[in-house]
């Protein structure tokens, strides 16, 4: 925990305005940028049927599943990788070294349309996302602020 | 890596458990599952074989306490435990905050306790981690059997480095304490994340980021 990224609300707005552009350029439904180690840090779209949080845990485990791959091959990782379904897909993209995008798209677009818009916005989104400020994350709280002891209950 | 969201008002957490094989680290998370308020947990993945063993992770999310009006989220990975999937838990490991390390208390598995923790040692080595600096408890779990070692014996097996941490006797199969030790990570995992307020460092170089204007608009209409 030692460079934690703070998102405040002037940052999530502008993300969410780098992807809600991005949405409606490639007509996708959902898309989701993540950590490496599965954490969501911003999303945009339809989310009703969609439980993000594993999307992104699972999306996390599939892309680093692949290195070893890529490896085998040459590259260091696949920059990108999609999965095909009857109906809905997935298309997944490296952002940076810490982070990935996840679309969810169906019949209204095509998968060429969402690579092609998602390389753009990977970069805007790194962009955004480097200038971040780590280091502490000015969130200062003692015992008495948290309202449940234990933190889980049976 | 805890990320805080100002916009939703959340604050992530990643909490791993790790171990041997067959030690009880889904049956924990089932446990969890199981007993938890369902309002405040997601659905359990278990990416596993058809004989149940996990071939690369279970997850569960869960949403706990609110503090200062954010609330905390936590989310819990199991990692095979098998030998041979050493790469495999160090995907998982990943941007871990806090460990739980369950270790199966038979007196047959004592090699294998000793052999995963330098395993979970070196791996997180390998993020630049020292298991010193991480929050983490141990669990000696199957405290139900019968040819299970004594705990002062697990302690000096596991337990013994300078900084000794809190050590739980479990049986996850009963839920023996598995509240307790989840409890016990997540406290010293909140206060250590406490102790980290100190003011963020806003990098210096501006950042433009083109937007279309229609988007822009939507922006300025939301808030």
């Amino acid at each position: 925990m030692n460079a934690i990224p703070c998102l405040t609300i002037d940052d999530v707005a502008t993300l969410d305005g780098v992807l809600a552009d991005f949405l409606t350029k490639a007509e996708a439904d959902l898309t989701v940028v993540i950590d490496r180690g599965g954490n969501v840090i911003s999303q945009y779209g339809d989310m009703t049927v969609i439980d993000v949080t594993i999307i992104a845990a699972l999306a996390a485990g599939s892309f680093a599943a692949t290195k070893e791959l890529a490896r085998r091959i040459g590259e260091v990782e696949f920059n990108a990788l999609y999965h095909q379904g009857n109906g809905n897909h997935i298309f997944m993209n490296s952002v940076d070294d810490e982070t990935i995008m996840i679309t969810v798209f169906g019949r209204r677009t095509t998968v060429g349309l969402v690579r092609f818009y998602s390389a753009s916005t990977a970069q805007n989104v790194a962009k955004l996302l480097n200038a971040l400020p780590r280091g502490g994350h000015g969130f200062a709280f003692d015992a008495s602020d948290i309202t449940a002891t234990p933190v889980f209950a049976e | 890596m805890s990320i805080i969201n100002y916009a939703s008002r959340e604050i992530q957490f990643k909490i791993v458990y790790y171990g041997p094989a067959l030690c009880g680290k889904t049956t924990n998370l089932g446990y969890i599952h199981q007993r938890i308020n369902p309002e405040n947990r997601g659905d359990l993945v278990s990416l596993a074989t058809a004989s149940d063993r996990t071939l690369f992770f279970d997850f569960l999310p869960l949403n706990a306490v609110v503090i200062k009006g954010f609330v905390t989220k936590f989310q819990l990975y199991t990692v095979p435990g098998q030998v041979i999937y050493n790469a495999t838990r160090q995907l998982v490991l990943r941007s871990v905050d806090g460990v739980v390390f369950v270790a199966d208390s038979q007196w047959e598995k004592m090699e294998e306790n000793v052999e995963s923790f330098k395993n979970l040692e070196d791996n997180l080595a390998k993020q630049n981690i020292s298991i010193d600096e991480i929050p983490y408890v141990i669990q000696y779990n199957k405290r139900d059997l019968e040819n299970v070692a004594p705990v002062n014996y697990l302690e000096y097996v596991l337990n013994n480095r300078k900084k000794r941490v809190q050590s739980f006797e479990v049986v996850s199969s009963t839920g023996q304490n598995v509240f307790a030790s989840l409890n016990a990570v997540s406290q010293i995992l909140l206060h250590k994340f406490s102790k980290q307020s100190d003011a963020p460092k806003t990098p210096s170089a501006p950042v433009a980021i083109p937007l279309d204007q229609s988007v822009a608009q939507k922006q300025g209409a939301a808030v």
